[in-house]
């Protein structure tokens, strides 16, 4: 204690300089930040305090008491044992912890035999046996044997709180863990606490309702971290129920393969099969949290569809037949050199890839295709997007210009154009509800209703027609009434966030750019897919070649000539077509070829010309994990190994790196790189590409582009569509959880999704006839989709349909997409769709 | 070497005659091994049949030699195999690896697992000595059904463990051995 | 339990006798704005409105008003530590969920004179610039919601509520809010928890109420028997108030006797008054049979035996003798009475009414009720006397909050003086004995 004795009242300027106090924890001198909880300060010292309630990300709730210490104030000893997870460091603080205070100890001990008085105690059965902070403990700080001898409190166990988590009421502790990050982190009405007493218990209206009461079913994107945040087994996995023991797993560190957030994870398997995945820390990106389309999707490698062997259609049958690599590398590159001589190959090659296999698809068209007909979208796309990302996504950085989860908590304002942060970047919108939630980020979102994410994010939403997005952005600094949007734009560090589907309006992108030049707001794209981030820097796209060079730069081609030791003017210097000029391409023969990597026709903005365009090509490869839309149409099938099969890297939305090793070895299932190298020898050219690992050191030796970036786009707002008699403007973008077939298997998770709807405002109802919780169809020439009505707050003359939830493909069924006009009717009660 | 000396040598061999066999006439005469040898793994059933195993994998945790492994499994009210939440659903053991210590008996938290005193566990094929649960389950005796089956002796599995010696012989189940007092291990064949 | 019909002191010996917050309870129709306003009700209200805030904080700093809900806390003190000039609204609560076993004080003073109680939340609010205060009333006590609702309503037609009231310019508005039935939301925190529409459950201290209370405003929470206090105190000044009670806790006392006496009841007196003096007050024990055991401030505070019958009841003369002056709430038992039963009905209270949120409270009382109600069926061991001790050790200092210390003090103290009654009821279960039938 060498600060001069002061004052030490609270809330008085702190005593010692720099924020920090001065304390001794177990006779350690110890300098801790200001309102720090001791036992945060005792951890970095190596003094492990147990605990249950105290979790670093959540707030304090001192509940359940086992983090007891001796505290001295100012010289006198606080006559009660306090909570450590509760109580602030103070300067001359003596804190004395179990390890060498008796009362401390004692007090310890004297909870953790309260906890287990009403505690099963039925480990062997339990799934957190072997993992358990309440089993580590118990061993740690208690009695070997327990004086209760009564009868011990009882429920019913387990009962289901969602498809996915099962409750058992006996084992809980009650420490609030769950429903504090319900409330505080998720923002989902999820779980909270029942009755009082012994009889408290953790639940939500549905679990009330198997004692009688009624339910609504409450569903929340993320209850899986409540799992992994119990400290007891009270909320166990419905998918790993008795899978396995943690001793029997294997634990590999490993990325999210799902969307742009680029979540840490622990993927923990057994026997060559995974087990379960979990939330992994990473404090700049996910923190200790991920959705639960993350955590429960991964038996989609394991679908009896998937293709392990290469596979060659067969001359005379007609169909596919399995066969040796050599044969059907022979006969895809036979056919692709066909194909080329003819007119030419194009490369479809998904969302979905790693860095590493995308760079080889990029590479291939160029090298062994000599084309640039090569584009990662697969899904509604335009110029002006492409426009938008040679000139102001690709190449930022986080150390440069990017824009970080970091930068989203500490942004005075975020505005959310054309992008559902919950459902299309779950952990984007955990980041952007933290920072609101604190008071400081206001967050807008220029989008159709008040949606969750809106909700969740203490969000002011500017509500606009599908389509007229563009109006409404270009409008925003010239319409009085939303003046407050752009002045807190205007505040340093604020942020524009732009989702994928401002692809489907055109202008927007224009619109944006022009609104982040004039408030000085920085800019930020977050698309959807995993891949679609490293496939942009990795030059799977018409326009651009790797390291964000325009394919029309002589001196860009030249670079990469001369580092892929290719003759100068070896690569073609007019940009190719886009997905949906490759497809129209396809389908009148103007293209002969396809190379298809992970894509899904019904994916597309219109799935009818894909498949046209699949049987017209006169030859196509598709690189695949399982049978799809895509191989029924190809004449070689080559399987690719899934995430966990392979190593790589994936770019998340901030162009942060996150690398992720094999975790499976050994499968026999090869990434896409390696299969392109090898199919691109069989053509003579030499990609270099037969690792990720070489992969990524050839791109690496490229560099990024260091020349004139290519203009902003520059279209012009359009505006939306007016409906007709019985129209009505279709708004639609996808649910976190629903179709898509990386969540196939998993009929847990599928429980967990949104129901499925058809939303419009009452007025729209009344003038269209449609009655609310009664199916309504709405339709276009090419198909209908029936689901039951529901009010929302949207714009008049608007429909809004999930695009690919239950009966709802809206893209395969309607071909219609965000911004489309369809015709909306009450369909008849009881009659099919 | 003296002129007797082969003499002597016959004498061993004559006396011997009037000494006791040692020699054992295995395999056609089994020997009974003594009463705790720690021979063959047995999977024990609860008096109506059900197993007591409830897949925890403690045995497989405590086994030194990596011998064991058990998947879990959930009953279901249709489909019940133990009492209570959770029943083995795979259970193997590997006697290339066993080294037949016996600390998995001692983690068994149902002394579900027991070792009988078969030793035969010798083969030519490698696979023939990973025993799976339908080997080292105990055979049903009079009384017992074979699972899956609903709970037979109470209602749920607290009635098993605390009352099930006491439930079992007032079905009139035949117990040879009586409640469980010197620690040997459960013969039930 | 009787409101009013005990006497109030007038015919005793001690202390100034001249009841002050009692004084009008007799009168017919005492509940009435009325009778009130004849009997010098509203004029405090009048000379507070002309003072100013601070000078009214100080005055009640002056007289030593101490709490009335059971901790004493001076009220002034409490009033001072409101931020003034920050910009958010402040609140008053009153608490009013009257619910400790035995204590049976603050319904009768509402129900006889409510008015008392509304005046000085008037003189309290615009002390502290609060426009706007609750009283949260327990939601069993029906009868006395309804009477409170009733003297608010009056007072507002009275001008006594809402806008410029009295042509002071100062506004207040008065909620009265029912209660659910949970002993906890008499605790501070729990109580504004439950106000805001949340489980009441009780807050994690700091920030305390009068910086972050009710919506995260500053919020004084006060007893109804402090508040109704502060009338007279306005009109008799801080001097008149500390010629009543003790030098460190001055002032009158609503003492609430229950059990075996002759005539139980309010009985207002100074505060340090002895049981000895109030016992014949309340006409000795009934029938007369020896006192056995008394609480002085309702079932949370340890238990006096009658060798305690001279400590003086004030806060310092309990605390003294090893209890706690609590809420007055003197409960009298006989020498008929088994005192493990009467802790195991106590401790069975506690059971039912922990909240839940802490392990000790929420476990404790729930074990605690168990070894009691077995030792009751005469299958306890003298072992469990030790473990009842050490469960109570385990809870007392180690909760979250008050209820679980209150929980502990019927059992430690009864243990304390009648250890020899636990251990009989388990004499037939004697080590030797319980050792032989395992």
């Amino acid at each position: 204690m060498t600060v001069a004795p002061e004052q030490n009242q609270q809330g008085e300027a702190p005593p010692v300089p720099e924020g920090h106090v001065r304390l001794t924890i177990d006779g350690v001198d110890v300098v801790a930040p200001k309102g720090e909880m001791l036992i945060r300060t005792a951890e970095r010292l190596g003094i492990v305090i147990p605990r249950f309630c105290d979790h670093p990300l959540l707030e304090p709730a001192g509940a359940c008491r086992q983090c007891l210490v001796e505290v001295e104030m100012g010289g006198r000893p606080m006559p009660k044992p306090q909570a450590s997870c509760t109580m602030a460091v103070a300067d001359g603080m003596v804190v004395r912890t179990q390890r060498t205070s008796p009362v401390a100890d004692k007090a310890q001990q004297g909870v953790m035999e309260l906890l287990l008085i009403n505690h099963p105690l039925d480990c062997p059965i339990c799934d957190k046996g072997g993992e358990c902070p309440l089993q580590n403990q118990a061993l740690k700080h208690g009695r070997a044997d327990s004086r209760f001898v009564d009868v011990k409190r009882t429920f019913p166990k387990p009962i289901p709180v969602t498809s996915q988590i099962l409750l058992d009421r006996e084992r809980c502790v009650l420490c609030q863990r769950c429903t504090r990050f319900s409330q505080q982190i998720a923002g989902d009405r999820f779980l909270d606490m029942l009755e009082r007493g012994v009889h408290q218990q953790v639940g939500t209206s549905g679990t009330a309702a198997i004692e009688g009461a009624g339910g609504t079913g409450e569903q929340s994107y993320f209850s899986g971290n409540t799992i992994q945040i119990c400290p007891v087994g009270a909320l166990t996995s419905a998918a790993y129920r008795f899978r396995a023991r943690p001793f029997d797993l294997m634990s590999t560190p490993s990325v999210c393969e799902h969307c742009a957030s680029g979540c840490a994870q622990r993927t923990d398997w057994r026997r060559g099969k995974v087990m379960r995945r979990l939330a992994g820390e990473d404090p700049a990106v996910n923190e200790e949290w991920n959705c639960d389309k993350g955590r429960f999707a991964f038996t989609y490698t394991t679908a009896a569809d998937r293709v392990l062997r290469p596979m060659v259609r067969d001359d005379r049958s007609g169909e596919l037949r399995e066969a040796s690599w050599t044969e059907a590398l022979r006969t895809a590159a036979d056919g692709l050199l066909a194909a080329r001589k003819k007119n030419g190959v194009g490369v479809l090659a998904g969302g979905r890839l790693t860095v590493e296999d995308a760079y080889a698809y990029a590479k291939f068209a160029r090298v062994a295709l000599g084309t640039n007909d090569v584009d990662f979208r697969a899904r509604p796309h335009s110029t002006e997007e492409l426009e938008f990302l040679a000139s102001e996504v690709v190449g930022t950085r986080l150390d440069d210009e990017g824009v970080s989860y970091a930068d989203l908590e500490a942004a005075p304002a975020v505005l959310c154009v054309a992008f559902e942060p919950e459902e299309e970047s779950p952990i984007v919108f955990l980041r952007l509800r933290k920072a609101a939630r604190t008071g400081k980020t206001r967050v807008f979102h220029i989008g159709q209703w008040r949606t969750p994410s809106v909700e969740k994010t203490f969000g002011e939403l500017v509500a606009c027609a599908p389509g007229a997005e563009a109006t409404v952005v270009s409008a925003l600094p010239l319409r009085s009434e939303r003046a407050d949007v752009v002045e807190a734009l205007r505040r340093t560090g604020s942020v524009v966030l732009v989702g994928e589907r401002a692809a489907e309006i055109p202008g927007l992108f224009s619109a944006v750019v022009r609104l982040a030049d004039l408030t000085g707001a920085r800019l930020a794209w977050v698309p959807r897919r995993a891949g679609e981030r490293g496939a942009l820097e990795a030059g799977v796209l018409p326009t651009l070649l790797p390291g964000g060079r325009p394919v029309t730069d002589p001196d860009a081609r030249a670079e990469v000539e001369l580092s892929w030791g290719l003759r100068p003017g070896a690569l073609p210097a007019r940009p190719g077509r886009d997905t949906g000029a490759m497809l129209a391409a396809a389908t009148s023969g103007e293209l002969s070829g396809l190379v298809v990597g992970g894509v899904d026709p019904y994916d597309l903005p219109d799935p009818r010309l894909a498949e046209e365009a699949l049987r017209a090509a006169d030859f196509v490869v598709s690189l695949e994990l399982r049978h799809s839309a895509v191989t029924a149409h190809a004449d070689v099938v080559l399987p690719v190994a899934p995430a966990v099969e392979k190593s790589g890297s994936y770019l998340n939305w901030e162009g942060r790196q996150r690398p992720f090793g094999t975790i499976l070895e050994g499968t026999g299932a090869v990434p896409d790189c390696r299969v392109l190298d090898t199919l691109a020898v069989e053509m003579d050219a030499d990609l270099f590409t037969q690792t990720p690992e070489a992969t990524a050191d050839d791109l690496q030796r490229l560099g990024v582009y260091s020349g004139r970036r290519p203009d902003t786009p520059r279209e012009p707002a359009s505006a939306a569509h007016r409906p007709g008699q019985g129209q009505a403007v279709l708004a639609t973008w996808r649910q976190l959880i629903d179709n898509g077939s990386l969540q196939d298997g998993e009929p847990h998770l599928a429980g967990t999704a949104r129901a499925p709807v058809a939303r419009l405002s009452a007025v729209t109802a009344r003038r269209l006839g449609v009655v609310f919780g009664e199916p309504v169809t709405v339709a276009t020439e090419r198909g209908a989709v029936t689901l039951p009505a529901a009010e929302t707050d949207l714009p008049d003359g608007v429909v809004w349909l999930p695009t690919n939830s239950g009966p709802s493909a809206v893209r395969r069924n309607l071909g219609a997409g965000h911004g489309a006009l369809v015709t909306v009717t009450a369909a008849p009660t009881g009659g099919e769709a | 070497m003296g002129l007797l000396d082969p003499l002597k040598g016959f004498g061993v061999t004559f006396s011997t005659m009037f000494k006791k066999v040692v020699t054992e006439s295995y395999p056609e005469v089994k020997k009974v091994p003594a009463p705790r040898y720690h021979g063959r793994h047995q999977l024990n059933r609860h008096p109506d049949g059900l197993e007591k195993c409830v897949g925890c994998e403690l045995c497989a945790w405590a086994c030194p030699a990596d011998a064991i492994y058990v998947e879990g499994g959930d009953n279901t009210e249709a489909e019940r195999y133990s009492p209570g939440e959770r029943y083995g659903r795979d259970y193997q053991i590997n006697y290339l690896r066993c080294i037949g210590c016996g600390l998995c008996i001692e983690a068994c938290p149902t002394r579900a697992l027991t070792m009988i005193s078969e030793y035969e566990l010798a083969d030519d094929d490698r696979q023939k000595l990973i025993y799976t649960k339908e080997d080292l389950l105990a055979p049903l005796l009079p009384g017992m059904e074979a699972p899956p089956h609903p709970m037979r002796l109470g209602q749920t599995e607290q009635d098993y463990y605390v009352k099930g010696p006491d439930l079992a012989r007032e079905a009139g189940q035949r117990f040879t051995n009586g409640p469980q007092t010197n620690g040997s291990q459960e013969v039930q064949r | 339990m009787n409101a009013t019909n005990g006497a109030d002191g007038r015919d005793a010996r001690v202390g100034p006798v001249t009841p002050v917050l009692t004084k009008r309870w007799m009168s017919p129709r005492s509940w009435t704005l009325k009778t009130y306003e004849q009997l010098e009700g509203y004029t405090a209200l009048r000379k507070a409105l002309r003072a100013h805030p601070d000078q009214l904080i100080q005055l009640v700093k002056d007289s030593g008003l101490r709490g009335r809900g059971g901790a004493g806390f001076p009220a002034g003190m409490k009033w001072g530590f409101i931020p003034q000039n920050d910009g958010k609204p402040h609140y008053l609560v009153i608490n009013a969920d009257e619910g400790e076993p035995g204590t049976c004080k603050d319904v009768p003073l509402m129900m006889a004179d409510p008015h008392s109680l509304v005046e000085g939340v008037i003189i309290t609010a615009y002390a502290i610039r609060s426009h706007y205060a609750a009283i949260y009333v327990r939601g069993e006590a029906l009868h006395c919601i309804r009477r409170v609702h009733a003297a608010v309503q009056e007072a507002y037609r009275a001008g006594y509520l809402g806008k410029d009231i009295l042509g002071s310019g100062f506004d207040l508005d008065v909620v009265v809010h029912a209660g659910a039935g949970a002993y906890i939301c008499g605790e501070e925190t729990a109580l504004l928890d439950s106000l805001e529409g949340k489980r009441g459950q009780p807050r994690l201290k700091p920030p305390f109420p009068a910086t972050a209370g009710l919506y995260s405003a500053p919020t004084v929470v006060n007893n109804v028997e402090t508040i109704a206090s502060v009338p007279y105190i306005v009109n008799g000044g801080s001097g008149w108030f500390r010629t009543m009670g003790t030098e460190k806790s001055p002032g009158p006392k609503i003492y609430s006797i229950t059990g075996h006496v002759e005539r139980p009841g309010q009985y207002e007196a100074p505060l340090g008054i002895t049981l000895r003096e109030l016992l014949k007050l309340a006409g000795g024990m009934k029938d007369n049979i020896p006192l056995k055991f008394w609480t002085p401030g309702g079932s949370s505070t340890p238990l006096l035996t009658a060798e305690h019958l001279d400590v003086p009841l004030d806060f310092e003369g309990a605390a003294e003798a090893g209890s706690m002056l609590g809420t007055t709430a003197i409960q009298v038992f006989n020498e008929t009475v088994s005192v493990p039963w009467a802790v195991m009905k106590w401790t069975e209270f506690y059971e039912h009414e922990s909240c839940g949120k802490c392990t000790p409270c929420r476990e404790g009382t729930f074990w605690l009720a168990q070894v009691l109600q077995r030792m009751l069926r005469g299958e306890g061991t003298p072992e469990d006397v030790e473990t009842l001790l050490d469960v109570c050790d385990n809870i007392l200092g180690r909760s979250f909050c008050a209820l679980g210390d209150g929980a502990t003090s019927p059992i430690t103290s009864a243990i304390k003086y009648f250890r020899h009654e636990f251990l009989e009821l388990c004499e037939k279960n004697q080590p030797a004995l319980a050792g032989a039938q395992s």
